[in-house]
């Protein structure tokens, strides 16, 4: 069942930003799988954060109509470095997420740039500075929505004591 | 402080599960270049569960706009000339049918005016989806093989070429734009009838490669499809020539711009089926 929840979380969020980049231009560069990939990471469990962001990846490479793989490795690596910042770090400061979250971002969108390169695949110039934008946007979405969700939680909390 | 919605369970040393991982990923990227011509099970699956969800959505998203152009903002429009009211909402609604009819009939006059060139009877359909990303070079249409359409039926607009046919399901197809990394079209410069093969890297434009440079290739060439490569008909407009200049190999470094605006296209033509060599 976990793992069920797991895969319908990943396919949601993918659809959702294949939505809302249909409806507006700038929603393409948010990275909604990487954002639930440190939900998963911070909030739930660094392992099935692996799990989460190798399907997520699976799933985006097939919508994309890119070779299966180069998204599944560049999001299982962000989810690893995601779980790895949080088990070390205190992650409860937004801006240390949204750097942890960029962070992923860029190291993710690098690491496809160099799996592209290593199989002498053409890559588009503007694959690189994208990235960093689409880093910059999804770290403050992602930071942004834990925020609130701490903030949920908290008036929950107060409210039940 | 942060507040933990679900309690975490014990975890195992990441490590152990990250390297089968990515070995899975990079196994499935070897095995792709291998073979990129094999249909990928996964690919088929995630796009027939996931097309439904852009019908929806594209039917959504209209039915919003509609509301908003048709009804919303003519309430606005009634708040301020009471008077007038019954009229204004009568011609206003009268008006956006119109100025959309004309511009939906504008477009669909441009694709109808290639129709009589082409080997087979194209298909109209709408786009309902794009692919998530910020260089998306695939989209989803609302026509699929119940319709006729097969996998490398290539795809037009008014304007010419934009790409192929590359999944279907019964009722949506995926097609790969032509600036897509993975697809190229057999083409001709009209003006000197040079044959290339235009090849898509992500970017905006394309190369085209495999013109001598001896071939006096100038910025402003029209390029047209050849029909060589058994997929696109003869004589298509496919781009223009940006830039030209003698490469370092015997071979010319040639930049075309598609004619087709890839970002901002709403109905397309298809034509059922890959188009036969003559």
């Amino acid at each position: 069942m976990k793992y069920l929840v797991l895969a319908v979380s990943a396919f949601l969020a993918i659809v959702a930003q294949m939505i809302a980049g249909n409806n507006f231009f700038l929603f393409n560069f948010l990275d909604l799988s990487l954002v639930l990939i440190a939900y998963w990471a911070i909030y739930r469990n660094r392992i099935q954060a692996l799990f989460v962001g190798s399907l997520a990846g699976l799933m985006l490479d097939a919508v994309l109509g890119w070779p299966l793989g180069f998204n599944g490795f560049g999001k299982t690596l962000a989810a690893f470095t995601i779980g790895q910042v949080a088990k070390h770090f205190n992650v409860e400061a937004a801006w240390i997420r949204f750097i942890m979250i960029a962070g992923s971002s860029c190291l993710s969108s690098l690491s496809m740039f160099a799996l592209w390169a290593l199989l002498a695949r053409p890559s588009s110039s503007l694959f690189l500075g994208a990235s960093v934008v689409q880093a910059i946007i999804t770290g403050a979405a992602g930071s942004l929505i834990f925020a609130l969700m701490d903030l949920y939680a908290q008036t929950h909390v107060k409210k039940a004591s | 402080m942060s507040i933990e919605f679900a309690p975490k369970t014990r975890e195992g040393r990441m490590v152990y599960v990250l390297i089968p991982l990515l070995l899975l990923h990079l196994a499935l990227i070897s095995l792709q270049i291998e073979d990129p011509a094999g249909t990928i099970l996964l690919k088929k699956a995630v796009f027939l569960v996931s097309a439904p969800f852009f019908n929806l959505s594209a039917g959504f998203s209209r039915g919003t706009r509609y509301l908003w152009q048709n009804y919303v903002w003519l309430r606005n429009v009634r708040q301020e000339n009471a008077q007038l009211k019954d009229a204004v909402q009568q011609l206003s609604l009268r008006e956006k049918a119109l100025v959309q009819a004309q511009e939906e009939n504008a477009r669909l006059q441009r694709l109808l005016a290639l129709t009589p060139t082409l080997p087979v009877q194209g298909l109209a359909a709408h786009v309902v989806g794009r692919a998530p990303s910020y260089l998306s070079n695939v989209l989803y249409v609302d026509r699929g093989s119940s319709s006729g359409v097969r996998v490398d039926s290539p795809v037009l607009t008014g304007d010419g070429v934009i790409g192929r046919v590359i999944l279907t399901s019964p009722h949506n197809s995926q097609v790969q734009l032509i600036t897509n990394p993975d697809a190229s079209i057999g083409v001709l410069v009209e003006r000197t009838r040079s044959p290339g093969v235009l090849k898509g890297s992500g970017n905006p434009v394309l190369s085209l490669n495999y013109i001598g440079n001896a071939e006096q290739i100038e910025a402003g060439d029209p390029v047209v499809s050849s029909g060589l490569d058994g997929i696109y008909p003869k004589g298509l407009p496919v781009g223009r020539v940006t830039e030209s200049y003698k490469g370092k190999s015997v071979f010319r470094v040639i930049q075309v711009a598609p004619h087709a605006d890839l970002l901002r296209i709403e109905e397309v033509l298809i034509l059922p089926g890959p188009v036969k060599k003559e």
